[in-house]
C-alpha cells in the first residue's frame, strides 16, 4: 500500500483490515521518501538523536564560564564583576576547568553542578558528564541561537536585516528553536521534518514511528506527514506505558475489543474523528510492538528526566525488535526560567540534567553504541548576563545568544565550536553594551547576539544522522542563508 | 453528612420560574448546495475576470492553479451583514489532500437573488501543504454555519484525472425559483433534542435529563436569562487559611510528633487539592454551570498555574475573580487579574520594581491574554502587509515600556487596607498593593494603533514629591495602560475566537468570529459585557442546528470535559452513592494530559493555534492527544464505567462512581438493544451516531448475555466513550 493510495482513501471509510495494514509500517508515512525509497537500501547501522530540552532558557552565562586572566577576551573578572554585586557569580574555585583548544588552550570553567555530587559524603548515582569533557565526548557549540541570517550588532540595532519573530518571548523562541526556522510559524518541528523526509529509506520495516516523544507531543517532534510515539517515561514499565485496560478473555470482551477496534474504521469523512482514529491506531500498534521488553544495566537517577532518558534507552535496547535504524527522541525538562532563587534552582537543575546524561551516556557504551547515539541541548535562549534582583533571590531575565552542550562518542574532540563571534572566537565578549550585546545604552542588560543559528547547529546533527546535503533546505529553509552548515562537531565513526 | 445530604436535596429542587420558549427559533440553517452543470456534476463556473454577475454558461473547461473563479451557491438564509467570510470554500483533489481556498468575495447573481457568486481563488489558504493540488479534476465543496454543501467536479490544469464523485452524488442545477422557506409551526417548548443536547455540551459541563427537560420546556434562550442571574457556586468555596511560614504542628504534614488532624488537613488546607475538589464538585452539581464553564474557559486564556501557585486558597481568590466577571466586563477583569496576587506570583508582577524590571506579565497580557502577536482583521484573520507578511503587534521596546507601567505592585501586606492579611503568611487573597518607592516615573511609551494617541503616552511624574502623589500617579498610569491594551482593535477578535473554540468549535468561520467580536466591542462599556457575548457565541447560527455536517466542525473534547460529560450523563455519585463525589480526580485525568489548576506553563494545556499533524484542521486540545494520551483516555473511560474510583486507604475520601440502571433497565426490556442504542445515541451523540457505528456496537453489546444488562449498557457506553466519534464533541 502506497502512501498516495492511503491518502486517497483516508477521506473514506476504509476497512479495519485496510487501515490496519496501512499504519502499520510508518515507514509509508512520507511521500518524499517514497520516492527516494527506489534510489537506495536501507542503512546497514543504527543512529540515534536524543533531544534534551531545558525548558525556560537555561543560563548559559553560568554553564560555561571563562576561567582564565587573559584579558584579550572576556575573562573571569568580566564575569565576576558584571555578576558577582547581585550575587549571581560563581566563585571561581568552583568552577570546573577545561581546557579549550579553539581559545588558544585557555581555559573555561563548567557550573560545578556538572560534575561528581554528594550527598551524605557518598557520589550520588554517578560522576556526571563533566568528566566526559576529558575523555573527548563532550562538544560545548557557543553562543546559538535564533538567526534568520549572519547577523552583526549594527545590522541588529539598525534594523537593516530581519530579525526573528518575537525575540525574549518563551512560546516564540520554543517554537523557533524546534521548528529550525525564524522567519515564520510553522506548525512543525525539524524533528519531524527530517522523520517525514527519512523514515521509508531509512525505517522501512519499522514497527514504530521514528520519532519517540518522553515528555508530550512537543512542536520539535511533529511532522508534516508523521506522527511521533508519544509514551511515558519511566518508571512505568515500557510494556504498560500504551496498554488498554479493561480486557479480559471472554467472548464478550474479545467482541467488544473488535467493535473498539473497528470504530476507528467508520466515519471517516469527518476528518476530527478520522484524526483522532489515526492517533490511536498508531497508539494501538505500537502497543502490540512494546509487549516486552528488558531493562537497562546502568542505574539512572529517579529524577524526571532520569526516568524519561531511562525509558528512552529501554526503547533503543528494543531497536531491533522494533525495526528501527534511525531514531529522534525527545526529552524536556522545565524550571529554567530563573527569574528569581537561581542559585539553587539552576544548580539542582543542572546536577539532575549532568546525572540523567551520564547514566545514559554510561548505558549507551554498556550497549555498544555510545558512537552511534548523540544527545544534545536545546534550550530558547540564554538569560541576561545582567542579574535580575539581587542577593538571595537573585535571578536573571530573557536574551538570546546561548551555549547547548552535546554528548557522545560521535563527538569529534572536546572543545568549543560554532561561528566566530565579532572578536574572532567562538565565546562572546561578555561586555554590557559591548560588541555583542543586543542592548544598547547605559541599560544594556548583555544579551548575546548568536553567531551561529539554530539551523546550523541542527543542521550538523541532521547531517550526521544521515539527511543528504542536498535535502538540509527542506528541513531547514533558512540554511541557505549561512555559509556553513557542518559545524564539524560529529564525525562518523 | 448532614451538609451533604442537604446539598443533595438542595441539588433536587426544581426551579419553580415559569419561562416560555416563545423566543427561539427554528435553530437549523439550510444546507448550502452548490451549483454544477444540468447534466454532471461540473462546478458551473467561470473565470472571475469575464464574470458579468450573470449565471455563466454550461462549459466544460479546466482553470490554471492560482487564478481566481467564481462557483455559485443556492439554498441559504444570510443575516444582513453575513458575506464572504461567513464561507469556506475547500478541494480535496486526486491524491485525498484537502486545500482550503481564499474566498474572496460574494455577489448574488444579476436578478437571481436567490443565488449567489462566490469568488475564489485556486490556492492553499492554509499554506500547510508545500505544493498545489494534484493537477486534473478535483472535487469541490462549500461550507457554511458548520453545514457542508454537496461536492461538485473542477478541473485544475486539465479536464480529467482520476478522482471519483461521490457515492449518489447526482447533478445540482441552479433552481429557477427562490427555496421555500422553512415553515414556522406554533410549538411549544424547544423541540430540537439534537441541538438541546449539543447546547448543553457548549454550555455546561454535560448534560443531564433534568437540565435537557428544562430547556425543552422553557427554551435556550430563557434558560441563559435564568443561568445569568444563578447564584454561584453551588458548592461553597473552600475557606482556607493562607499556609503561616511555620504550619501548625497538627497539619504539617506530619512533619513532627503530633500527628496531622484531620489526617489529610495539609494537602486540604494547602495544597491544591481542596481547589481541584471544589471545581470537580462544582462542575458535576452546580446549578450555575454556565458560569462555571466560562470561568474555567477564562482559566486557559489568563493562566495561572499549581506547578507555583501551590496552595488552594491563592488558587480559589484567582478564579473568583474569573468566576466573578464571567458574564462581566472585560476591562474590569483585565484590572482585576493584574492586580490578583496569583498572577502576581505567576508571572513575576509581585516582584517586578523601577530598579529590577521583570517583562514576564507585560509580554503576556499583550501576547496571550489580549492582543495577540500579529495584526487582525475585524473576523479574526490575519492581516498582512504589502509582501504577504504578518504585521506584528508590538517589538520588545513596547514590552520594556508595559514592563515599567507594572513595577511596584507587591502583596497586599499593609494592615489597614488588607482584610485577609495574616502574619507570617504571603497574602495571596487580596488585590496587590503599590510600594510607591518602587514604580517607575519616567515617561512609557504604549501600544500604537489607529486611536491610540489618547492612551500611548504616559508622561513622566512631574509631582511625585510624596508617596501620595506617586500612587496616584502609578494608579492612572496603570489604568492608562490597561485602556491602551483594551482598546486594541486585536482583543474583539482575538479573545472572541478562543472562547468560541473553547465552547463551540475549534475553527469557527471568520464571520462567527466577527459577530462575535463586534457583540464584544457593542459593549465596550456595558458592565455585562461579556453575558452578551456568551449569548452572541452560544446563539449564533454556526453554534446552533439539529444537526451538523461539516466534517471539520465540532472540537476534541478535553480530558477534563471528557470526565464532566460522562459523569453529570450517568448520574456521579461517591463510590457507595451514598452521597455526592468528593471530586478527588486528579489523578484520574492525569495520564490524559490535563490536571484541573495545573497548566504546564502559562501557555494552557495546549495552544489555541495548533494544527493536527498530517491535516490542516486548528484544533488546539489536539496538542494533548497523543498515541499515550489517547490509550490514557480509553483507560479512564474504562475506570469509569466497568469500575470507580475507590474510597482511599484512609478513609478521607469518597471515591466518585457512575451509574447505569436506567440503561440497564433498557437493556433488560429489549434484548435487542435497539432502544439502549436509541437512549445513546440521543444522549452522548445528539442522534447523529452513523448506521454502521450503531450496528457494529449492537453486535458487540449483544455478545454479552442478555441475563446480564447492566454489562450491556456497560459495553454501550463504553464503546461510544472511546470512539473517536464521541470524543469529538460536535
Amino acid at each position: 500500500m502506497k502512501r498516495r493510495e492511503f491518502l486517497k482513501k483516508s477521506g473514506c471509510a476504509l476497512t479495519m483490515l485496510g487501515l490496519a495494514t496501512q499504519i502499520h509500517h510508518f515507514g509509508l508515512m512520507s511521500a518524499l521518501a517514497q520516492k527516494m525509497q527506489d534510489q537506495s537500501t536501507p542503512p546497514n547501522d543504527y543512529k540515534a538523536l536524543v533531544c534534551i530540552f531545558l525548558n525556560g532558557g537555561n543560563d548559559g552565562n553560568n554553564t560555561v564560564i571563562p576561567n582564565h586572566n587573559d584579558s584579550s577576551v572576556s575573562n573571569y573578572s568580566v564575569y565576576y564583576n558584571a555578576r558577582n554585586p547581585q550575587g549571581l557569580a560563581i566563585p571561581q574555585n568552583q568552577l570546573l576547568p577545561i581546557s579549550v583548544p579553539r581559545m588558544g588552550g585557555l581555559t573555561y570553567g563548567l557550573h560545578p553542578a556538572l560534575g561528581p555530587q554528594t550527598q551524605n559524603g557518598t557520589t550520588i548515582v554517578n560522576n556526571g558528564i563533566y568528566e566526559l569533557w576529558a575523555q573527548g565526548k563532550m562538544a560545548i557549540v557557543t553562543n546559538v541561537g535564533t538567526l534568520i541570517q549572519p547577523t552583526t550588532r549594527q545590522q541588529y540595532l539598525n534594523r537593516t536585516v530581519p530579525i526573528p519573530y518575537q525575540l525574549y518571548s518563551h512560546s516564540d523562541q520554543i517554537a523557533q528553536f524546534q521548528a529550525g526556522r525564524s522567519d515564520q510559524i510553522v506548525s512543525f518541528g525539524w524533528g519531524g521534518k527530517i522523520s517525514d523526509l527519512r523514515t521509508s529509506q531509512d525505517n522501512p520495516n519499522a514497527l514504530v514511528p521514528m520519532i519517540t516523544s518522553v515528555a508530550g507531543g512537543e512542536l520539535f517532534t511533529l511532522g508534516q506527514l508523521t506522527l511521533p510515539l508519544s509514551i511515558a517515561s519511566a518508571p512505568t514499565p515500557l510494556n504498560q506505558v500504551l496498554l488498554l485496560q479493561g480486557f479480559g478473555t471472554s467472548t464478550a470482551d474479545i467482541e467488544r475489543r473488535n467493535a473498539f477496534n473497528q470504530l476507528r474504521s467508520f466515519d471517516r469523512n469527518n476528518q476530527l474523528v478520522a484524526a483522532a482514529s489515526n492517533i490511536t491506531e498508531q497508539a494501538i500498534q505500537a502497543s502490540n510492538a512494546l509487549q516486552s521488553y528488558q531493562e537497562v544495566t546502568v542505574t539512572f537517577p529517579n529524577t524526571t528526566l532520569g526516568n524519561q532518558l531511562k525509558q528512552v534507552a529501554r526503547m533503543i535496547k528494543k531497536r531491533n525488535d522494533l525495526g528501527v535504524n534511525r531514531q529522534i527522541f525527545f526529552c524536556q525538562l522545565g524550571g529554567f526560567d530563573t527569574h528569581q532563587n537561581q542559585v539553587s534552582a539552576h544548580s539542582s537543575l543542572l546536577t539532575q540534567v549532568s546525572q540523567a546524561m551520564r547514566a545514559f551516556y554510561d548505558e549507551m557504551v554498556v550497549q555498544g553504541i555510545a558512537n552511534k547515539v548523540t544527545q544534545f541541548w536545546l534550550t530558547e535562549f540564554n538569560r541576561t548576563f545582567n542579574p535580575a534582583g539581587s542577593g538571595s533571590t537573585v535571578g536573571s531575565d530573557h536574551a538570546w545568544g546561548n551555549h547547548l552542550i552535546v554528548i557522545g562518542d560521535a563527538v569529534a574532540a572536546s572543545d568549543f565550536y560554532g561561528i566566530n563571534t565579532s572578536n574572532g572566537t567562538p565565546f562572546p565578549t561578555l561586555t554590557f553594551n559591548g560588541p555583542d550585546d543586543a542592548d544598547s545604552g547605559s541599560n544594556a542588560r548583555g544579551r548575546w547576539i548568536p553567531s551561529t543559528s539554530v539551523e546550523q547547529f541542527a543542521a550538523t546533527l541532521a547531517k550526521w544522522f544521515g539527511v543528504p546535503d542536498s535535502d538540509l533546505p527542506t528541513v531547514f529553509p533558512k540554511i541557505t542563508n549561512f555559509p556553513i552548515r557542518d559545524l564539524g562537531f560529529l564525525v562518523n565513526s | 453528612m448532614k451538609t451533604c445530604k442537604l446539598l443533595i436535596l438542595a441539588l433536587s429542587l426544581v426551579f419553580f420560574i415559569v419561562a416560555r420558549a416563545q423566543d427561539d427559533p427554528n435553530p437549523d440553517s439550510p444546507t448550502p448546495i452548490l451549483i454544477s452543470h444540468s447534466d454532471s456534476t461540473r462546478t458551473l463556473s467561470v473565470s472571475a475576470k469575464s464574470w458579468r454577475g450573470n449565471l455563466p454558461k454550461e462549459v466544460v473547461r479546466s482553470f490554471p492553479y492560482g487564478t481566481e473563479i467564481v462557483i455559485f451557491v443556492t439554498n441559504l438564509d444570510l443575516l444582513p451583514d453575513e458575506g464572504a467570510n461567513a464561507f469556506r470554500v475547500y478541494i480535496q483533489d486526486a491524491k485525498g489532500r484537502e486545500f482550503r481556498l481564499p474566498v474572496l468575495e460574494m455577489r448574488p447573481v444579476k436578478g437571481i437573488d436567490w443565488i449567489y457568486g462566490l469568488i475564489v481563488q485556486l490556492k492553499d489558504e492554509v499554506g500547510y501543504w508545500q505544493e498545489g493540488p494534484e493537477q486534473g479534476d478535483v472535487l469541490m465543496r462549500v461550507s457554511w454555519r458548520g453545514l457542508t454543501s454537496n461536492r461538485t467536479r473542477l478541473s485544475i490544469g486539465f479536464v480529467g484525472g482520476k478522482i471519483e464523485d461521490d457515492p449518489g452524488a447526482k447533478p445540482t442545477p441552479a433552481p429557477l425559483e427562490p427555496p421555500k422557506k422553512i415553515q414556522e409551526t406554533e410549538y411549544v417548548g424547544y423541540r430540537w433534542s439534537g441541538d438541546r443536547m449539543r447546547f448543553l455540551q457548549q454550555a455546561t459541563f454535560g448534560p443531564t435529563k433534568a437540565l435537557d427537560n428544562r430547556i425543552r420546556r422553557i427554551g435556550i434562550r430563557a434558560w441563559l436569562e435564568e443561568q445569568f442571574n444563578a447564584p454561584y457556586p453551588t458548592i461553597p468555596y473552600p475557606d482556607l487559611p493562607l499556609m503561616p511560614s511555620n504550619p501548625p504542628s497538627d497539619c504539617n504534614g506530619n512533619q513532627n510528633d503530633v500527628p496531622d488532624n484531620p489526617p489529610d488537613c495539609y494537602r486540604q488546607r494547602y495544597g491544591m487539592y481542596s481547589a481541584q475538589k471544589w471545581f470537580y464538585q462544582e462542575a458535576f452539581y452546580g446549578e450555575a454551570q454556565l458560569r462555571h464553564r466560562v470561568a474555567w474557559a477564562l482559566s486557559q486564556i489568563w493562566v495561572i498555574s499549581g506547578t507555583d501557585i501551590q496552595q488552594s486558597s491563592h488558587m480559589i481568590a484567582y478564579f473568583q475573580v474569573l468566576a466573578r466577571n464571567a458574564f462581566g466586563n472585560w476591562r474590569q477583569l483585565m484590572y482585576e487579574m493584574t492586580l490578583n496576587p496569583g498572577m502576581g506570583e505567576y508571572l513575576d508582577m509581585a516582584r517586578s520594581t523601577k530598579n529590577n524590571p521583570n517583562e514576564n506579565y507585560a509580554r503576556e497580557i499583550l501576547q496571550l491574554f489580549n492582543v495577540g502577536l500579529f495584526m487582525l482583521n475585524p473576523d479574526g484573520t490575519y492581516q498582512r502587509d504589502a509582501q504577504g507578511n504578518l504585521i506584528p503587534t508590538y517589538d520588545q521596546n513596547v514590552v520594556n515600556n508595559f514592563t515599567k507601567v507594572f513595577t511596584g505592585w507587591s502583596f497586599c501586606e499593609d494592615t489597614a487596607r488588607c482584610p485577609n492579611r495574616t502574619p507570617g503568611a504571603v497574602n495571596f487573597k487580596d488585590p496587590m498593593l503599590l510600594r510607591p518607592q518602587n514604580h517607575d516615573l519616567t515617561a512609557k511609551t504604549l501600544l500604537n494603533y489607529p486611536g491610540s494617541d489618547s492612551t500611548r503616552n504616559i508622561p513622566a511624574c512631574t509631582n511625585c514629591s510624596n508617596s501620595a502623589a506617586i500612587e496616584t500617579y502609578a494608579n492612572n498610569s496603570l489604568n492608562q495602560a490597561l485602556d491602551n491594551i483594551y482598546n486594541h482593535p486585536n482583543v474583539a477578535p482575538f479573545i472572541s475566537r478562543i472562547l468560541i473554540q473553547h465552547l463551540v468549535t475549534s475553527d469557527p468561520s471568520p464571520a462567527y468570529v466577527a459577530r462575535v467580536a463586534a457583540t464584544f466591542n457593542a459593549n465596550r462599556s456595558n458592565p455585562r459585557q461579556l453575558k452578551e457575548v456568551v449569548k452572541a457565541i452560544l446563539l449564533d447560527p454556526e453554534a446552533r442546528g439539529n444537526v451538523k455536517t461539516e466534517p471539520n466542525y465540532g472540537k476534541l473534547r478535553e480530558p477534563v470535559q471528557l470526565l464532566t460529560n460522562l459523569a453529570r450523563q450517568f448520574d456521579v455519585m461517591s463510590a457507595d452513592r451514598t452521597t455526592i463525589s468528593d471530586g478527588v480526580l486528579t489523578s484520574v485525568t492525569s495520564p490524559s494530559g490535563q490536571v484541573a489548576f495545573m497548566a504546564p506553563s502559562v501557555f494552557n494545556y495546549y495552544p489555541p493555534d495548533f494544527v493536527i499533524p498530517g491535516t490542516t484542521l486548528n484544533a488546539p486540545e489536539f496538542a494533548i492527544y497523543t498515541t499515550g494520551t489517547a490509550i490514557a483516555r480509553a483507560n479512564m473511560v474504562n475506570t469509569l464505567v466497568f469500575s470507580r474510583i475507590n474510597t482511599n486507604s484512609s478513609g478521607v475520601t469518597h471515591g466518585t462512581s457512575l451509574s447505569f440502571s436506567d440503561l440497564e433497565a433498557l437493556a433488560a426490556a429489549d434484548p435487542t438493544s435497539n432502544q439502549l442504542l436509541d437512549e445513546l445515541n440521543w444522549r452522548m451523540m445528539n442522534g447523529n451516531m452513523s448506521a454502521e457505528m450503531r450496528n457494529r456496537i449492537i453486535t458487540a453489546v449483544n455478545a454479552v448475555p442478555s441475563s446480564n444488562p447492566l454489562r450491556r449498557a456497560q459495553t454501550a457506553v463504553y464503546l461510544i466513550a472511546t470512539s473517536s466519534q464521541y470524543q469529538i464533541q460536535r
